[in-house]
């Protein structure tokens, strides 16, 4: 289990006065690729605990695990995502996002990089150029410090 | 004035002494009690009215010292029983000694001496010295709705204690009770027991409406801390109404009427409201209150809200119908869907979605209105080991930790007998008497510990004595002669088990247990009053140390038992509610019957579900080998045999909800913790008969497939 | 012979009270006491009526006497009967509180046979010249 101060912090980054406000992303792989959320939307990140399969759960349903007597749903990102599937690795971490009902779901990604901070001028309105199961759940792109970031959209992946 | 008779002194003397003696007794108690922090303000009254006795008296019959002496004490006791003055150590100490210089008094008196006493005079100088107190005339009393007509018939005494218990932002209520005249002693010693324990009778008063010439009606006027659901419960009868009298404004408003005015810009309801519609019964209509009060009232009503219990309960009822509706819900958008109205049916799943969304959100609210703290509980037993001590003649200590413990209300009602059981138990049979207590060493007043914490999705109270210990000799003897166990069991009885013997009916008899075993009467019952509430209760003692009694209980009702069973490698929990029985599966009884596996079990027949196979487990390293077994399930006449590879047992769980992603997975009823972190899914048995006898045909078709 | 009942809970003060009224004769002959213990017992007892006075301490346990007076005042039987109060002192709110629900008068403690005497009297007098005014 890490929490969030024992992530790498983010390098600041130059940007003029009119950029607009800066969002701070949380970057994790999967299957090669670099992601970011916003941290806002992320509750804990854990180290997956015991997880317990469900018979019939759709696909994208890891199991359930309990964090603390919380009862939480863990979402597998990467079939969610309709990317490639991989069994988690000694690297994977459990993202835990609470969605606007308050419930929280956790979300199985490969391994978590760092935070960055992304003006708002910084996101790039990509959706169009990835296509297919992923567009709707993408906010944009961003390119912090060389990086190539898909950036999603929390609440739109646990909102279902 | 003419000659008293040598038999009216007589009697004066004789009464007076008699006086002179309950009013030692009731300093005594006030002395005990308000070493404990609080005292029963009755017993200043009563110590008042004595006094005030004893100078109506000593003035007919010309006992000048007695009357001057009782006259100023009655001024002392006046002011404390009014609240002027605080009952203090120092007066307390003033207050014996006038029962002695009472006593040397009443000596002369009655020996016809005349001569002054120092005791008397040092007495009259200490009254003295603590002064009159202060008067106070403010009046409360108008917060609430009051009839008219009762207040107008308190005395100033009552009055005072009205004043006192209203600022302490207790309730008001009115016993409405009818009482057969023949009886009414009798019946009304009884209703004040019971009362005493949930707060004060400031006054009877009678109606005056009698139905018949052998019967009264009695309004009682009480202020207690308990809600109108609890006082019903505890002291209603078919002679007894309960109502609580509404509180008129706010208690921190200010009493004057006119500005009050100006601050009320609340709009009025445009038609008036009547009383009893949807209000909890006011009393009756006062003139003195305008539109304005009767606004301001119905505001500081909604504040907080008392609920029966039994509502609460009905509310859960209808979450749990919903949870059946919502099924059905659930199976019409498929079969939408499966029509090809793709749109319709995605509507439709959306508003299933919201409704199970609020459903859960319902659910979570009710349970979480149903917890209350525990210290409700332990408050009321504070009184009775207060009450239990003074009737033995013991002095108890009662060290009460973790009151603000959080349990289900419908427990902690229920927790209120078994618990005052138990306690009385401990002061009457474990708590030595003093002279044994000093004889073995242990300080004058016995302990009594209550604790409670919660422990996981348990709460623990529990309920230790430092008293004699329960002696193990004596029960298993009781026992052996009860043909509860044979002699030559008894080398064989772990400590445990022994103690444990206690909860045999009929082990813990008056006779048997009264100073021999060191614990009393109808452990039994208690032990089955908390099974009921799903809870255990264990035994500790060492002889000559103390016992310890813990109970262990679920923090709600919403926890079930169940019974954890393994198919595969996967661990599920199986409600105890819904299983008949368990037994071995022998794979050679298993026929097959219409494409059905079944087996024969007494005579009948009965369908067997292998689990594994109907969730499509994985298979687990030990499939071969091992030996399988059948629970049977039933709901209403419909039975199924759940075949499963092994049974570990009976859990208390706690049901947790499915998440959103998993709301259409059938089968389910959630999912809960089994410990070391590891979470196990809880069948539905209903839901599981149901596909399997009756449902669809789709779910078989998969689970054909599945094993195919 | 025309009954008083007298309530109070110290059985001595209703030994003074009965000796005070039973040994001289008053204007409406020769009176009888009828004693009662407690407000209860004066609940239980009216029915048995009528008496031509009632005789109450204020402060006794559980139905004080200021209850009683409301009580006997409500009832038919009783509504007319003459009522005496017997108070501490002290208590001047109760005295006040007794009169203004229908008593006749009080009695403050301690007090002798003859203010007793001339009390009770008074108020049978004035209950004869209510109840005959011709005579």
């Amino acid at each position: 289990m890490a929490d969030l101060a024992k992530v790498a912090p983010a390098r600041p980054l130059r940007r003029g006065m009119d950029r607009g406000p800066v969002r701070e992303f949380l970057v994790f792989g999967l299957a090669g690729e670099l992601y970011g959320v916003e941290l806002t939307g992320i509750k804990e990140i854990l180290s997956p605990p015991p997880i317990t399969t469900v018979p019939r759960a759709p696909r994208e349903v890891v199991g359930v695990c309990s964090v603390r007597g919380l009862l939480v749903t863990v979402l597998d990102l990467r079939r969610r995502l309709r990317l490639e599937e991989r069994g988690p690795t000694r690297r994977s971490r459990i993202l835990l996002a609470m969605a606007d009902t308050g419930e929280v779901s956790g979300l199985l990604v490969d391994e978590v990089r760092q935070v960055v901070r992304l003006a708002e001028a910084e996101i790039e309105v990509a959706a169009q150029a990835l296509g297919g199961d992923l567009a709707e759940h993408v906010l944009g792109v961003g390119r912090p410090g060389g990086m190539f970031l898909i950036l999603l959209d929390l609440k739109a992946i646990v909102k279902d | 004035m003419a000659e008293i008779s040598d038999k009216a002194r007589e009697e004066f003397f004789s009464e007076a002494q008699e006086i002179i003696e309950t009013l030692s007794r009731n300093l005594l108690a006030l002395d005990t009690a308000s070493r404990e922090g609080s005292y029963d303000p009755s017993l200043i009254n009563e110590a008042f009215r004595a006094v005030h006795t004893l100078k109506g008296l000593a003035g007919l019959f010309g006992a000048t010292r007695l009357g001057s002496m009782s006259h100023r004490l009655e001024d002392l006791l006046d002011a404390l029983r009014l609240g002027r003055m605080v009952l203090s150590a120092e007066t307390l100490d003033v207050l014996f000694s006038a029962v002695d210089a009472y006593n040397k008094v009443l000596e002369l008196e009655k020996a016809g001496i005349d001569q002054s006493l120092p005791e008397v005079d040092a007495l009259l100088g200490k009254l003295d010295r603590l002064g009159a107190g202060v008067p106070d005339r403010s009046s409360p009393v108008s917060e609430y709705e009051f009839d008219a007509g009762m207040l107008a018939v308190l005395t100033e005494y009552e009055e005072h204690r009205l004043k006192v218990n209203v600022e302490q932002r207790l309730s008001l209520y009115r016993l409405r009770v009818q009482f057969d005249l023949a009886t009414i002693d009798r019946a009304l010693e009884q209703i004040k027991e019971r009362a005493r324990l949930h707060g004060e009778i400031i006054t009877y008063l009678p109606t005056g409406e009698t139905t018949s010439a052998d019967s009264i009606e009695l309004d009682l006027l009480m202020a207690s801390k308990d809600t109108l659901a609890t006082l019903i419960g505890a002291l209603g009868a078919d002679n007894v109404v309960i109502e609580e009298i509404p509180r008129r404004r706010a208690p921190d408003a200010p009493a004057p009427r006119a500005p009050l005015q100006s601050n009320l810009a609340m709009p009025l309801p445009s038609a008036p409201v009547r009383a009893g519609d949807s209000m909890p019964p006011p009393v009756r209509e006062t003139d003195r209150g305008g539109p304005m009060e009767k606004e301001r009232s119905l505001r500081s009503l909604t504040q907080t809200v008392r609920v029966d219990i039994r509502k609460l309960d009905h509310l859960m009822n209808i979450v749990g119908e919903l949870a059946i509706v919502r099924g059905a819900f659930s199976r019409i958008a498929e079969r939408v869907r499966n029509d090809g109205q793709r749109q319709l049916a995605a509507e439709l799943m959306r508003l299933h979605r919201n409704f199970d969304r609020r459903l859960s959100e319902m659910q979570e609210g009710i349970l979480e209105v149903r917890m209350v703290p525990l210290g409700q509980v332990f408050e009321r037993l504070a009184r009775v080991v207060r009450q239990i001590s003074r009737e033995l003649h013991k002095e108890i200590r009662l060290v009460i930790t973790g009151a603000e413990t959080e349990i289900d209300k419908l427990i902690v009602e229920e927790l209120s007998d078994p618990l005052m059981h138990m306690i009385r138990n401990a002061i009457d049979h474990g708590i030595e008497s003093a002279e044994r207590r000093a004889q073995v060493g242990k300080p004058n007043a016995g302990t009594i510990a209550l604790n409670a914490y919660q422990k996981g999705n348990h709460v623990m109270i529990e309920v230790e004595d430092d008293g004699r210990g329960i002696d193990e000799s004596a029960i298993v003897e009781r026992a052996v002669q009860l043909g509860k166990l044979e002699r030559a069991d008894v080398g064989e009885l772990a400590r445990e088990e022994i103690l444990g013997l206690i909860f045999l009916p009929g082990l813990s008899t008056r006779q048997s247990a009264d100073d021999v075993s060191g614990r009393g009467v109808g452990m039994d019952i208690v032990k089955t009053n908390i099974g009921k509430l799903g809870g255990v209760i264990d035994v500790h003692s060492e002889v000559g140390i103390g016992t310890k009694m813990t109970i262990t209980l679920p923090i709600t009702l919403a926890i079930v038992s169940a019974l954890i069973v393994r198919a595969e490698a996967q661990v599920f929990a199986l409600p105890l509610a819904s299983v008949s029985e368990a037994l071995s599966l022998d794979e050679a009884s298993v026929r097959v019957l219409d494409g059905r596996e079944v087996v024969t079990l007494r005579g009948s027949t009965l369908p067997i579900c292998r689990l594994s196979r109907l969730l499509n487990l994985e298979r687990a390293q030990d499939s071969l080998t091992r030996q399988g077994f059948v629970v049977v399930v039933a709901l209403g006449s419909r039975r199924l045999g759940l075949a499963v590879d092994h049974l570990y047992g009976q859990q208390d769980i706690v049901i947790k909800p499915l998440g959103r992603s998993l709301r259409n997975v059938r089968g389910f009823a959630g999912a809960t913790e089994l410990g070391d972190q590891r979470v196990g899914l809880v069948l539905d048995a209903a839901a599981l008969i149901e596909e399997m006898l009756v449902g669809s045909e789709q779910p078989r078709e998969r689970a054909g497939v599945a094993h195919g | 012979m025309p009954r008083i009942l007298v309530v109070e809970d110290s059985s001595t003060m209703r030994a003074f009270v009965r000796a005070a009224l039973e040994e001289q004769v008053s204007s409406v002959g020769e009176l009888s006491v009828v004693e009662a213990a407690s407000g209860f017992d004066a609940l239980r007892l009216l029915p048995r009526g009528p008496y031509a006075l009632v005789i109450t301490d204020i402060n006794m346990p559980d139905i004080n006497g200021l209850e009683l007076v409301r009580f006997i005042r409500s009832s038919e039987q009783h509504q007319a009967t003459p009522i005496v109060l017997i108070s501490t002192q002290s208590s001047e709110r109760d005295q006040q509180r007794g009169l203004s629900l229908g008593a006749d008068a009080y009695l403050a403690k301690p007090f002798t046979e003859d203010a007793l005497r001339r009390v009770a009297f008074e108020q049978l007098e004035r209950t004869r010249l209510k109840a005959s005014p011709n005579g």
